[in-house]
């Protein structure tokens, strides 16, 4: 297995070697999406099976990175919200099985902001206000562009010329007001009063700032003016060498109450709607984690845009700007 | 430079001069057969990609265009940058770097190999646990600037994210390659000569300049050489301690190569990078020689 | 690179040390070079320290506040499979690869004594290439380098090879390679050859004066070399990303992609243990030796007289 660290229960891990005689179960990590694409495009080879974001899918069917799963073998399934099935980047549901979801928005610390914003307009008004100086970017480029493009009334993967053009006005008018362009550690700066704004995902609230999030100082706002929400999923690789594991696990893992212990252990929403009955009750009723039905409605997927070269150059000219 | 070759001690007869020539050749193979494999090749396909065009769902496609040379020429700002980064971070490695190779080197030989041993073994933990305390250290919570301004009555001071932050994370990560050069030439040297030289009544300044600094000078331009470079394409040390607020070459071409997916473009900025590096060093070695008297010497 | 211009036949003078004539800048300038070396080892020590400190910090999850001391992180990373496998990994991969780099490079740097002018410059320009080459760009390359040859294997053999262990130590060997090419030569050029050359007057076989000779002299280059590569590997992030397989992530790439969710005390708890192991061994083996060479009535000893003292 390919995955992300830390981002599998190990009780779930040894649950599944023990039921299925599983013995050599090995669990190697990447640390983004862009390396496990480079890593097959370079033609790496060996897993079963993987996580990539769902954004990244198309692409992999495409270069035949991912074998077409035979679902009659993946009972579970019918357990997976309605809303995650037929979405535009496997619309057969055939190549990919949702695993958990989250969204980008705006983490803030209360106390630190006499007002907090609810849209990206209001956003862009604090980071340049009162939060000049104390505002991080997470360092991933689809993210960073939702807020502009969002803000202005547009898709957040919209590759038009125009609408790009207002979006690198306002990332660089932004660039210079930010402390860091950063994805890993922006939960502690918060927590050491450092920031008081980020533009992120909501990690950190069950981690850093989980004491801060329960007295409700540090929070999450999906913006009102829209955002996208991402979806990692499990796929299986063209060449791997044990199918009959793998679809053990694609099935394993969609039990519901192994599915819970997944969602309590690594606190993203799970897509699997009988697992709810097993997540943390305190979990379930965080709306930053689990996103009322309407705002889910509301979302838009995240598209794989790194093709556009427009992008990149905005991309590469806020990255130079940032901090002034 | 010229050299004897072969090494042959003395003019022998015939198969001694085969028999010294197999030697050379079975000495050189494996490191020939690896840079052959596994830089030779590696370096003609990032020039091929370099013509290429980005495939639809990113990497590369064959093709043969200019447009990636044109590109990574029109953003010379990340090279610039990192040229003055670099540059500083390899004074600092000598700074921080040649007295305690000096020290560690005119030491007696027990402690010389503990003191040696210590100066590696920070190097044993994880890289990213170690910046990661740097992070601790340079913020403004509990750290060093909060610190050092609190004894003057000052208040919080935040030394993340500046190009000062980056520079220590730099002078750390690199000094080894410093040092280690640097002390196994300083190593060599023989006290009796800097005695001899003040009992000649020479200065500590004339010493230093006639006696240690040509002893030294092999290893500092090895050095220099081995810490300046790798700067040049550190991309981690910028991110994570310069909170992404400094943009170096290493990072540009992280964009192109992970966040782009473009690996034309991505290999077109290496490549100029390569060349570049390679005419300086060519050109710094040259400079470095230039007059001297060269003598090669058979070992063997 | 040249021999440097050492002043020759300076006469050798009976006498005692600088220090013992009370020169006062003398001292001055001792004590300058003491504190700086203590301050360096400070410098480099300060983060460990860190490190050391939140190791044993009882906290739930990712913290970078003190919270109490606690064991709890050692007992969790010695029950973590994935510690225990990825460290053993680096290991596995470490050792041959600096043993490997360590006689290549040796070989070659020795071997470049004896060519000719053209050969010798076409290596020194490929050994400078492999340093320039960003990681990141030589990793890919590599990759690609790997993938296609195995595609041809597969199409010769029918078996197609796999990534692992071997693409990791044969990419690391490359850098590492060059890495003590270059520190073997800094010593050998302007070596004292009078040595070699008394001996080689005294009909002494090459291989006599090399083992008797050369390699002494080399030694602290050659250790220089090994240690640095290991160290090297051993912490490398980019390259072993690139080309490793299933089951073949090592320590630096379980804990890079563990910071996704911030860096526990688990990993701080992982990095203790192995500077705790390191030194130990070293004060042990210090201390034996001492005790040893007293025993023989020697003046020296300690690993210093092992490992690196000529």
């Amino acid at each position: 297995m390919y995955n992300w660290a830390a981002y599998v229960s190990p009780d779930n891990m040894e649950k599944f070697k023990t039921e299925f005689g599983v013995e050599t179960f090995t669990y190697d990590v990447y640390d983004n999406n862009e390396v496990l694409i480079a890593k097959l495009q370079g033609g790496a080879s060996g897993y079963d099976i993987a996580a990539p974001t769902a954004e990244y899918v198309p692409g992999m069917v495409d270069e035949g990175f991912l074998q077409k799963l035979d679902l009659s073998r993946l009972p579970n399934l019918e357990y997976i919200n309605k809303a995650f099935k037929n979405l535009w980047w496997d619309p057969t549901n055939e190549y990919q099985v949702p695993k958990d979801y989250g969204t980008t928005g705006i983490l803030y610390m209360k106390s630190l902001l006499s007002k907090i914003p609810q849209s990206w307009k209001e956003f862009y008004d604090s980071v340049k206000g009162e939060a000049s100086g104390k505002t991080v970017f997470v360092d991933s480029m689809g993210d960073v562009f939702v807020f502009p493009l969002k803000m202005l009334g547009f898709s957040a993967n919209s590759v038009e010329k125009a609408e790009l053009d207002q979006a690198r006005t306002i990332l660089l008018d932004v660039a210079p007001h930010l402390y860091a362009l950063e994805s890993n550690v922006y939960g502690q700066y918060m927590k050491d009063k450092t920031t008081s704004l980020t533009l992120g995902w909501t990690g950190p609230l069950g981690q850093e700032l989980k004491a801060e999030h329960d007295s409700g100082e540090a929070g999450y706002i999906t913006p009102s003016d829209g955002t996208i929400f991402w979806l990692d999923t499990w796929v299986m690789l063209k060449d791997a060498p044990h199918p009959n594991a793998a679809y053990a696990w694609l099935n394993f893992i969609q039990e519901p109450e192994i599915q819970g212990i997944e969602s309590n252990y690594n606190l993203y929403a799970t897509p699997n709607d009988k697992a709810r009955e097993f997540v943390d009750p305190a979990i379930l009723a965080d709306t930053a984690v689990f996103p009322p039905e309407n705002v889910i409605a509301s979302l838009e997927g995240s598209k794989d845009t790194s093709g556009n070269n427009q992008r990149i150059d905005i991309w590469e000219e806020f990255k130079q700007a940032v901090g002034g | 430079m010229a050299s004897i070759a072969p090494g042959a001690p003395r003019t022998g007869p015939v198969n001694n001069r085969l028999r010294s020539n197999l030697l050379t050749t079975v000495l050189l193979l494996p490191a020939a057969i690896w840079y052959a494999v596994l830089l030779v090749l590696p370096l003609l396909i990032v020039v091929i990609f370099s013509f290429g065009t980005r495939a639809k769902n990113g990497g590369y496609t064959p093709g043969f265009v200019l447009d990636n040379y044109a590109r990574a020429l029109s953003k010379p700002e990340p090279f610039i940058d990192s040229l003055w980064m670099s540059a500083a971070g390899t004074i600092g490695c000598l700074l921080v770097g040649l007295p305690i190779a000096y020290f560690i080197a005119t030491r007696a030989g027990r402690r010389k190999s503990l003191l040696i041993l210590l100066l590696v073994v920070p190097f044993w933990t994880s890289f990213l646990i170690r910046t990661y305390a740097w992070i601790l250290i340079l913020g403004p919570g509990v750290g060093l600037g909060t610190f050092l301004s609190s004894l003057v009555g000052g208040g919080r001071v935040d030394l993340l994210g500046t190009p000062f932050a980056v520079l220590v994370g730099l002078v750390y990560g690199y000094l080894p390659l410093m040092l280690f050069p640097l002390y196994v030439t300083l190593e060599r040297m023989d006290r009796t000569l800097l005695e001899a030289s003040k009992d000649l009544g020479a200065g500590r300044w004339a010493t230093f300049r006639q006696v240690t600094l040509p002893v030294a000078l092999p290893g500092l331009v090895t050095g220099s050489i081995l810490v300046f470079i790798p700067m040049m394409g550190e991309y981690v040390i910028p991110q994570l301690l310069g909170l992404g607020r400094t943009y170096l070459m290493g990072n540009a071409l992280v964009t192109d190569f992970l966040d782009a997916r473009n690996w034309p473009n991505g290999s077109a900025r290496a490549v100029f990078l390569i060349v570049i590096m390679l005419v300086t060093i060519t050109f710094y070695l040259w400079f470095v020689n230039r007059g001297r008297r060269t003598r090669e010497v058979s070992v063997l | 690179m040249t021999a440097p211009a050492v002043p020759a036949a300076v006469p050798r003078l009976a006498r005692p040390s600088a220090r013992g004539r009370g020169d006062r800048l003398g001292n001055l300038v001792e004590v300058w070079f003491r504190a700086h070396s203590a301050l360096v080892y400070v410098f480099l020590y300060a983060p460990i320290v860190v490190v050391v400190l939140f190791a044993f910090n009882n906290t739930q999850g990712v913290a970078t506040r003190w919270e109490g001391l606690s064991l709890r992180w050692f007992e969790i990373a010695l029950h973590d499979p994935v510690v225990l496998k990825s460290l053993t990994n680096s290991f596995i991969i470490a050792i041959p690869n600096a043993i490997l780099s360590t006689i290549f490079g040796t070989m070659a740097a020795l071997a470049l004594q004896r060519v000719g002018k053209r050969v010798r410059l076409a290596f020194d320009g490929l050994t400078y290439m492999s340093v320039i080459v960003p990681e990141i760009v030589i990793a890919l390359s590599t990759l690609v380098l790997f993938a296609t040859s195995f595609d041809l294997v597969e199409s010769i053999t029918g078996e197609r090879p796999k990534f692992g262990y071997t693409t990791i130590i044969a990419a690391h060997v490359l850098f590492n390679t060059s890495l003590v090419l270059l520190l073997v030569r800094a010593r050998l050029t302007g070596m004292d050859r009078t040595l070699v050359e008394a001996s080689a007057d005294l009909f002494a076989t090459p291989w006599r004066t090399f083992r008797q000779i050369t390699f002494p002299q080399l030694l602290p280059a050659i250790v220089a070399g090994f240690l640095l590569s290991f160290t090297f590997s051993f912490d490398d992030y980019v390259i072993t990303t690139f080309v490793s397989g299933p089951g073949s992530s090592t320590l630096p790439l379980f804990i890079f992609g563990q910071v996704k969710r911030g860096v526990t005390p688990e990993t701080n708890a992982v990095a203790t243990m192995i500077l705790g192991i390191t030194l130990l061994t070293l004060i042990i083996g210090q201390i034996l030796l001492t005790w040893q060479s007293r025993r023989a009535g020697q003046k020296k000893g300690g690993i210093a007289a092992v490992v690196i003292e000529r």
